[in-house]
C-alpha cells in the first residue's frame, strides 16, 4: 500500500515540479520581451515617446535631404574652399551677444573655420565655453594689446586702432599651421559687431588673390565701395580720406591663403595712421588692377559695418556701491 | 533512504517556487533600475551638451521602452549639417510665433538679416513682421521671401501723433505697439481657439540677440512663461524673483519693482491658447505709464502666480537686450553722396 502511495506521491511530486520549471522558463522569457506598458501609460508618457518618434522621423528625413540635396546643388564639402575668418574680440558687456548672433550666422555657412583671437592674457572661459557649444569648426587663440596701445576708458574708439595684434595673431596661425595644405582657401577678417549675410560668403569664397565689395554703413556714409568699371576696380566711392591707398573697411575684402602665405611678412601695421590699417595689409599683398570685385560688380550691399550700444549701467552702479549689485555668477 | 527522498522532494517542490518568486521581482525591479539609469544618462547630456557630431547615442538608448513615469527627457541632437534653409517642419513641436514689429532706418535690413540668420536654426518658426509703414516695403518683402522663412508680412502706420519725435528717446510713447497689437489681432482671426494647434507667442524687437536655447525653453509654455534678460534697466539683468517652490513672486528690477509685470518684452512668452481665449487683451495704447507696457498686456491674462520660470529658474540668461547704435552718416550731407538706388 505505502509503496503505491509513495509511488503516487512520487508521480505527483514529479508532476509539480515540472509544471514550476516550465512557469519558471514561461517567466524567464517574458522578462527578455519588451514590457506591455499599457497599464503604466500616462499621457505624459504618451507625449514623450511620440516627441521621440518624431524626432527620430525628422532626423531620417534630414539626414536624407542632405543626402539628396549635395550632388544636385553643391559640390561634396570637401571640395569647397575653406573660409578662415579671423575675429578680434575683448571682454565687455556685449561680448557673448555679439559672439553668439556672429556664431548662428556662421553656423550657416559651410566650411567656414572660426579663428577667434581674445585681446587678454589667456583664453576666458566665456568665449571658450561658447565656441564649444557653437557648433563651428574653431581656433581660440588669444594676445593681450600692449597697454599703451589699448583704448582707455572715456578714449573715442577712433583714437587708436583695435584688434591689431590680434588679426596679426590670427594670421601667424595660419602661416603656422596651414603651410601644406590645399591654398584654394580664403581669409575674412570680420568684426564681432558687424552684421554678415550668407550671401557675402559665398561671394569670397573664390578669391583668388584679393577680392573686395561695398560695405553699408560705414566711413560715415550708407555704403563705401569699390567703383567698378570694365570689371576691374578704378577708384574707390567713399567720403572720408580717399587718397588712402586702399580706402576700404576691414570686412570689405578677403584675401586667399595663397597670398597670405607667400607674403609671410604681410600683416597690420599698429602705428599706421588711422583709417590706413587695411592698405598696411594690403599694399604688401597686391595693387589696386588685381583687386576682383565682387557683390555684382560692387552694387550690392551683403556686409553692415552696424555698432552696439554700451548698456547703460547707471542703475547697476549704483548698486554696486551700495553692495547690492546684480550676481556676478550669472555671465552675461 | 526516505528520509533522503522526503528531503529530496521538498527541494525539487520548493526550488522552483523560489526561483520564481526571485524572478518575477527582478522583472519588476528591472526597469525601475533601467530609468534611473537613464534619467542620469539624460542629464549627463544636459549638461556635458551637444557637440558639432550630433549625439546618436541619445537615440539609441531610447529603443527599449520602459515602463516609466516622470521622465525628464531633454534630446537636442545636433547632426553635423549646415543648411540655409529652415529645418523641416514638424507635427508635434508647438510652433513659435515671432511678433517682431520693424521701422524703416539705415540699420534695417541689417538688423532683420542677422535676426533671420538665428530663426533660420529654430524649428516650427512662424515669423511675423509688422512694419509701422503705410504699405509693405519692397525691402522687406524682397528680404522675407529671401530667407525661405515661414513668415507674415503684415503693416500698420503708428500716426504722427503716437510716434517719437525725430529720434529722441520719449519713453511715454510706447514704440511698436500698433504693429504688436495687429500681429495679436491677425492670430485670433487666423486660429481657431477651439483648434488643437499648439502655438506660443513671443515678441521680439528686431535689435535684441536671441540665444537658441531660448526658443526651446518657450516652447514648454503652458500659460505665461518668463526668464532674464540682460541690459534693461540699467542693470546687468532683470530677472523674476523664484522662490524654493519654483513660482514666481517678485521682480529683481531697480526701475520700479512694483509694476505688476517688471518684465521686459523679450523676457516673457504666451501660449497661443490663453491669447485667443481671452481676445480682449491687447497692449493699452494710451496712457501708459514708461515701462507698463508689458504689464497692460500680461496683467489681462495672467496672474503672478501662473508665471512659469523657465532658464533655469530664471537663473541664465539666454536673451540680451541690445541696442544698435545709430550709424554716423554726416558724408552723405544735404544732398547724398551714395546711390539711392543701391540698397542697405
Amino acid at each position: 500500500m505505502t509503496t503505491r502511495m509513495k509511488l503516487k506521491l512520487k508521480t505527483v511530486f514529479v508532476l509539480y515540479f515540472m509544471v514550476s520549471l516550465m512557469g519558471l522558463v514561461y517567466a524567464l522569457m517574458q522578462l527578455g520581451q519588451r514590457c506591455d506598458c499599457s497599464e503604466h501609460d500616462l499621457p505624459k508618457d504618451r507625449a514623450i515617446s511620440r516627441l521621440r518618434d518624431e524626432l527620430h522621423r525628422l532626423q531620417a528625413q534630414i539626414r536624407k535631404l542632405e543626402a539628396t540635396k549635395q550632388p544636385q546643388k553643391q559640390p561634396p564639402k570637401s571640395s569647397l574652399p575653406t573660409i578662415f575668418v579671423i575675429t578680434p574680440t575683448y571682454a565687455r558687456l556685449v561680448q557673448k551677444a555679439e559672439l553668439t548672433r556672429l556664431s548662428q550666422t556662421f553656423l550657416h555657412v559651410p566650411q567656414l573655420h572660426w579663428i577667434v583671437v581674445e585681446d587678454s592674457p589667456h583664453r576666458t572661459p566665456l568665449v571658450a565655453e561658447l565656441l564649444r557649444k557653437s557648433g563651428l569648426a574653431y581656433t581660440h587663440l588669444h594676445v593681450p594689446t600692449a597697454r599703451e596701445r589699448k583704448l582707455q576708458e572715456g578714449d573715442p574708439s577712433w583714437l587708436k586702432p583695435r584688434g591689431v595684434e590680434q588679426r596679426n595673431e590670427g594670421l601667424r596661425w595660419l602661416r603656422e599651421d596651414r603651410q601644406d595644405q590645399n591654398q584654394q582657401e580664403v581669409v575674412y577678417f570680420a568684426d564681432d559687431d558687424n552684421t554678415y549675410s550668407l550671401q557675402v560668403f559665398e561671394e569670397m569664397r573664390n578669391t583668388q588673390r584679393v577680392s573686395v565689395w561695398p560695405v553699408g554703413l560705414v566711413g560715415g556714409m550708407k555704403y563705401e565701395s569699390p567703383v567698378v568699371e570694365g570689371g576691374k576696380v578704378t577708384r574707390f566711392h567713399t567720403g572720408w580720406r580717399p587718397n588712402r591707398p586702399f580706402p576700404m573697411d576691414m570686412a570689405g575684402f578677403a584675401v586667399s591663403l595663397r597670398l597670405v602665405l607667400a607674403n609671410p611678412e604681410a600683416c597690420f601695421d599698429g602705428e599706421a595712421p588711422m583709417g590706413f590699417l587695411e592698405s598696411s595689409l594690403l599694399k604688401g599683398l597686391v595693387t589696386l588692377d588685381e583687386l576682383e570685385p565682387k557683390a555684382d560688380d560692387c552694387t550690392k550691399v551683403l556686409v553692415w559695418h552696424t555698432r552696439t550700444e554700451k548698456p547703460k549701467m547707471k542703475r547697476e552702479d549704483a548698486m554696486q556701491a551700495q553692495g547690492l549689485g546684480s550676481d556676478p555668477a550669472v555671465e552675461v | 533512504m526516505p528520509k533522503r527522498r522526503d528531503i529530496l522532494a521538498i527541494v525539487l517542490i520548493v526550488l522552483p517556487w523560489t526561483l520564481l518568486i526571485t524572478v518575477w521581482h527582478q522583472s519588476a525591479l528591472a526597469p525601475l533600475l533601467a530609468i534611473r539609469k537613464e534619467r542620469f544618462a539624460v542629464h549627463h547630456h544636459r549638461l556635458s551638451d551637444e557637440g558639432a557630431e550630433g549625439k546618436k547615442e541619445a537615440g539609441g538608448q531610447d529603443s527599449k521602452e520602459y515602463c516609466a513615469s516622470d521622465k525628464d527627457i531633454v534630446e537636442v541632437v545636433r547632426t553635423e549639417y549646415v543648411y540655409t534653409r529652415p529645418p523641416p517642419w514638424s507635427d508635434v513641436l508647438p510652433t513659435i510665433h515671432i511678433i517682431t514689429p520693424t521701422y524703416s532706418r539705415p540699420v534695417q535690413k541689417a538688423e532683420l538679416t542677422r535676426l533671420a540668420n538665428t530663426f533660420l536654426h529654430v524649428p516650427n518658426l512662424h515669423w511675423i513682421l509688422v512694419e509701422d509703414s503705410q504699405r509693405r516695403t519692397p525691402l522687406v518683402t524682397r528680404l522675407l521671401r529671401e530667407t525661405g522663412l515661414n513668415y507674415t508680412h503684415l503693416n500698420v502706420e503708428t500716426p504722427r501723433n503716437y510716434k517719437l519725435r525725430g529720434d529722441t528717446r520719449d519713453p511715454r510713447i510706447p514704440r511698436g505697439t500698433m504693429q504688436r497689437n495687429l500681429a495679436l489681432r491677425w492670430l485670433r482671426e487666423t486660429f481657431n481657439p477651439n483648434s488643437s494647434q499648439a502655438g506660443i507667442v513671443y515678441f521680439a524687437d528686431d535689435d535684441n540677440t536671441y540665444s537658441l536655447e531660448l526658443f526651446e525653453e518657450m516652447r514648454s509654455t503652458r500659460k505665461v512663461s518668463v526668464w532674464p534678460v540682460a541690459f534693461v534697466g540699467g542693470l546687468r539683468y532683470e530677472s523674476p524673483k523664484v522662490n524654493a517652490a519654483g513660482k514666481v513672486y517678485g521682480w529683481k528690477t531697480v526701475f520700479d519693482p512694483h509694476r505688476p509685470f517688471a518684465i521686459d518684452m523679450a523676457g516673457f512668452a504666451i501660449n497661443l491658447r490663453l491669447i485667443l481665449f481671452k481676445p480682449q487683451a491687447y497692449f493699452k495704447l494710451r496712457g501708459v505709464k514708461g515701462g507698463y507696457q508689458e504689464s497692460s498686456l500680461l496683467r489681462e491674462l495672467v496672474t503672478l502666480n501662473d508665471l512659469e520660470p523657465k532658464a533655469a529658474n530664471c537663473t541664465k540668461i539666454l536673451v540680451w537686450h541690445t541696442r544698435t547704435e545709430k550709424p554716423v552718416l554726416v558724408n552723405e550731407g544735404k544732398k547724398g553722396f551714395t546711390d539711392p538706388n543701391v540698397e542697405i
